[in-house]
């Protein structure tokens, strides 16, 4: 067991009279007052319906709330479980909240749970973010089962997206995650994730990259290091992610510095592991997959396509530093196409990522700037993949983007061929 | 301790000199059948004169009282349950002199002696069912609850669910269906007659004429049907209680009255009335939830049993067991907890029967002696009277493949010998066979084996018994929770004036921590009562303790 300083006095005694359990769930909180006793009680009528037997314990790591959050997680409760259940719990049940000091980021909050899961000897360990609306008691059943009982270590989130969301992870993180690592995982920056007791043990020991993977990173470097790693990966269906966040939206440019960052990188740790990777497979699915109705998000697409166009003209320096001549000329040509006419086909965008990819390994310019670099590009998938799916149907949109991921995996040796190339 | 009131019965009051009239709340109850006891006539039933032999040896044990199962003569097909003569002994156990003699020797050694008043129904075979039956006009025909159609008072639940499919048996002798909420062979007396009343209390009388010094009555909830309702614990049962409880006040105020009622607290705090009805009842829901917190390893089973169950009055007393002569019932649990307790003490199905476990306490307790002294620590701590059933000082063992509940009432094991010192008989005559596997057979669990050493469950058993006498704290004082936040630890305070004990258990298997906050105890010294060694003198801080697997302390709280 590794022993952590960073774990408080006070935390270390809560957990001290926990004692050993079956089942930890991980809820960092930040001022998240509004939203967070729904979550708790889903959490607790979740483990209470489908766990009744097993230990469990909720950890909240909470990074200096300040609008009540952790004494109103500490107060949800069911008064009444049998109004809810038909059931009551047998055994107490234990809610750990304490203050971690540092930068208000995933990975300190990560690194308490793991700490728990492996003091506690936890078999199962599940994280959940705070400020869902639509977590659901089956979500703890989806998530927890595979790692408990079923023998995987890692456990993602297939989420049903609206329309048109979750356009960065399909158009870029799953097929590169996809064609590098040879794993078919949907979400591969999922927030609501399960690990078993022998990964959360791993993570904990092995946090000497979490520096370099601020935010949603966090869980970018859970999801591709337990695939390097060689631990059983599956996933689980959850439903809807409706979220209510307080903050304002990042804007599109640091969400993709982050994101994109976070990948080239976890490329960077895992090279040895994803270059010599030749099959693809499948990831076990679990769970019931609803079938619900939508409202679709809502695009500015002709502004992307603005953006992209001058975004291209502007950064055309920088673009010729990172990309080679014939894909830059082929993005320049589809740049200067009347809107309306514009595509940015799959192989050209797949090509864009790799070589992105690769001159992000080879530090090619400062590596922020390189990141900055691909937003407009982005822009530009965004608004040629609204155009040319706007009137299709879900499983039209679902065969292009199956198209679009058999292209990164065609590609696969140009990306490492460039990868491994001499930088000049 | 007060004096009694004069009384006109010179019996009662001669079982012990002085006596308090509230002796039953300091009471250590010893259950046992006398059959299964010990055989003085080599018949291969034990009988009164034998447990006439062997009364040292349950006051040497250290229990105050004896609670004697059925032994009114009976066809014996629900082991005695089944009376057909409520003033007489059954000839192979003895005879009313025997009787009165076991109840003089009994009284001499400061033992009381508690019978069983199974009043709900009687034997088909009793007299007044025979003469009931024979006609409509009977004189007695009222005596029992009949009807010409099986519909009445639908939707009662079935207790023994297993055997019987109605709570109605067609009668073909008088053409009418009889009630009977156990066996089809136990038609229910219909308490709705004064006269059924009146005959119930001349048997009452007659026993404690005789002096025995209390009545356990059998399945109260049931006495009366009303349509449209559970037909348990009516009010009219407790008009019922209330008269014959009256009538024992007014002749016998030294006897007392013990409530089997299998019934969520709350229900069986009406039979306590005002102090007007039994003087004690059992605590069903508590006793599964107490083998339940050892296996969760988590106090909260019982804890909320405990806080669920409402105060009492004064002159009442609760009556708290691990085992008895019957299944472990679990009808007072949740359906969960049902499985739970199935899954985790009866994975084999042999040993469930109707809603319940039918094993001995040893057995359940996988004959762990940490658990076992664990077990019978709490018993003896927690608030009530204790009733330990007959073997299990000992540890005895069971057989699930005997039938019923015989598994549990196998002949007592006084020594490794012949019959293990139960009988002169041949071994085939038993009334049951012996235990002989070689973890709780005979030859290795027995009386005999167990006085020789220091370090026996027996012995063990007698110094708990022993120091939980020392304080009356256990017996009648109040009860505080404390709550740390280790949840395998469950710990209490149990006060009387100005006796205060500190009990602390771990209900789990590995060593635990605890820190107590005892604060209002500021200064005082916690001296451990087994060993009688102070420990360290309580200040501000939480109190730290650590116990063993399954450990647990009693700290007498001095101030010096």
């Amino acid at each position: 067991m590794a022993e952590e300083s960073f774990l408080s006095d006070e935390f270390v005694s809560q957990l001290t009279a926990v004692g050993e359990v079956d089942i930890v769930v991980g809820l960092p909180t930040f001022n998240n007052r509004d939203t967070v006793q729904r979550v708790v009680n889903a959490i607790l009528v979740g483990l209470v319906k489908y766990y009744p037997r097993q230990r469990s314990v909720l950890i909240n790591p909470d990074a200096g709330s300040k609008d009540g959050t952790t004494e109103a997680v500490q107060a949800a409760s069911i008064p009444d479980f049998r109004a809810v259940l038909a059931a009551s719990p047998l055994r107490t049940m234990h809610v750990v909240s304490a203050r971690y000091s540092g930068v208000q980021g995933e990975s300190e909050a990560l690194r308490m749970v793991f700490a728990a899961a492996d003091l506690l000897g936890a078999k199962a360990c599940a994280l959940i973010s705070p400020d869902l609306e639509s977590i659901t008691p089956e979500w703890i059943d989806a998530l927890v089962q595979p790692a408990l009982k079923d023998g995987f270590d890692f456990v993602g989130p297939v989420y049903q997206r609206r329309r048109f969301d979750g356009l960065l992870v399909k158009n870029l993180l799953h097929p590169l995650i996809r064609a590098a690592y040879g794993y078919q995982i949907e979400e591969p920056v999922g927030r609501e994730v399960a690990l078993s007791g022998r990964l959360a043990s791993y993570f904990l020991g092995d946090q000497s990259h979490r520096e370099d993977f601020p935010g949603l990173g966090a869980f970018e470097w859970m999801t591709t290091a337990a695939m390097a790693g060689g631990y059983r990966v599956c996933q689980a269906f959850l439903g809807p992610r409706v979220t209510v966040s307080r903050r304002s939206a990042l804007d599109l440019n640091t969400t993709i510095t982050d994101v994109a960052g976070s990948l080239f990188r976890c490329l960077e740790l895992h090279q040895s592991y994803w270059i010599a990777r030749q099959k693809c497979e499948q990831v076990p699915t679990f769970g019931f997959q609803p079938v619900l109705d939508l409202d679709p998000v809502r695009i500015d697409r002709k502004r992307m396509f603005q953006m992209f166009s001058s975004g291209v003209d502007q950064l055309r320096a920088v673009l010729e530093q990172i990309l080679s001549p014939g894909t830059l000329e082929a993005i320049i040509a589809v740049a200067k196409l009347e809107e309306r006419q514009f595509r940015f086909p799959d192989d050209l965008w797949a090509k864009t990522v790799c070589e992105f990819a690769a001159s992000y390994h080879h530090s090619v310019i400062n590596r922020d700037h390189l990141l900055q670099a691909l937003t407009p590009l982005y822009r530009g998938r965004v608004s040629s993949f609204i155009l040319e799916n706007g009137r299709a149907g879900s499983d039209d949109v679902e065969r292009k983007l199956e198209s679009l991921r058999q292209e990164y995996e065609r590609l696969k040796p140009y990306l490492i061929e460039n990868w491994n190339r001499n930088v000049r | 301790m007060r004096t009694t009131s004069s009384s006109p019965n010179i019996a009662s009051e001669s079982a012990v000199p002085g006596a308090d009239p509230l002796w039953y709340k300091d009471a250590v109850i010893y259950e046992l059948h006398a059959r299964a006891f010990h055989d003085s006539n080599g018949d291969g039933i034990g009988d009164f004169p034998g447990l006439v032999q062997k009364l040292d040896y349950v006051q040497e044990l250290g229990v105050t009282t004896i609670w004697l199962l059925p032994f009114y003569p009976s066809p014996l097909r629900d082991d005695g349950y089944d009376i057909s003569d409520y003033t007489a002994i059954n000839p192979a156990y003895g005879t009313l002199e025997n009787f009165r003699e076991l109840l003089e020797q009994a009284h001499r050694r400061n033992l009381r002696v508690i019978t069983e008043l199974v009043i709900n129904h009687t034997s088909d075979q009793h007299p007044w069912f025979q003469e009931a039956r024979s006609s409509r006009d009977n004189p007695r025909r009222d005596w029992y609850v009949w009807s010409d159609t099986d519909d009445r008072y639908r939707g009662v639940r079935i207790i023994f669910k297993d055997t019987e499919l109605s709570n109605w048996a067609w009668d073909p002798i008088s053409k009418a269906y009889y009630w009977h909420r156990f066996f089809s062979h136990q038609p229910d007396l219909n308490f709705d007659n004064p006269a059924v009343i009146d005959e119930i209390w001349k048997v009452m009388q007659f026993w404690a004429d005789m002096g025995v010094d209390g009545f356990r009555v059998d399945a109260v909830p049931y006495l009366v049907e009303r349509e449209g309702t559970s037909c348990e614990n009516l009010p009219e049962t407790h008009e019922v209680v209330k008269v014959l409880r009256r009538r024992l006040n007014e002749k016998y105020p030294m006897i007392f009255l013990l409530a089997e009622a299998n019934q969520w607290p709350a229900d069986v705090r009406h039979y306590f009335g005002d102090g007007d009805e039994f003087q004690m009842a059992f605590h069903f829901p508590l006793m599964p939830r107490m083998f339940m917190a050892v296996k969760l390893e988590d106090r909260k089973p019982i804890m909320d049993i405990l806080q669920q169950t409402p105060d009492i009055p004064e002159t009442c007393q609760w009556g708290i067991f691990l085992r008895n002569h019957d299944e472990l019932t679990l009808e007072m649990v949740s359906d969960e907890e049902r499985d739970y307790m199935y899954d985790m003490y009866a994975f084999d199905a042999g040993a469930r029967l109707n809603l319940g476990i039918r094993r001995r306490l040893a057995p359940l307790m996988d004959g762990d002696r940490r658990r076992l002294e664990l077990m019978n620590g709490m018993l003896m701590s927690l608030p009530g009277s204790p009733v330990l059933y007959y073997g299990d000082e000992i540890g005895m063992g069971d057989n699930i493949f005997l039938g019923d509940r015989n598994g549990v009432r196998t002949p007592m094991q006084w020594s490794g010998g012949w019959n293990a010192g139960f009988s002169a008989a041949d071994p085939e005559r038993l009334y049951l066979p012996l235990l002989s596997n070689p973890v709780y057979g005979y030859q290795t669990v027995n009386v005999e084996a167990q006085r020789r050493t220091d370090h026996s469950l027996l012995s063990w058993m007698r110094k708990l018994i022993q120091v939980r006498k020392s304080s009356r704290a256990f017996s009648r004082g109040g009860i505080e929770f404390l709550q740390p936040r280790n949840h395998r630890v469950f710990a209490y305070i149990r006060t009387l004036g100005t006796d205060r004990v500190l009990v602390v258990n771990n209900l789990s298997r590995s060593a635990q921590p605890v820190e107590l906050d005892l604060r209002a105890f500021e200064g005082y010294i916690p001296v451990e009562m087994f060993g009688g060694n102070p420990f360290p003198r309580i200040g501000r801080l939480p109190y730290l303790l650590t116990l063993a697997p399954y450990g647990f302390y009693w700290f007498r709280m001095r101030r010096l």
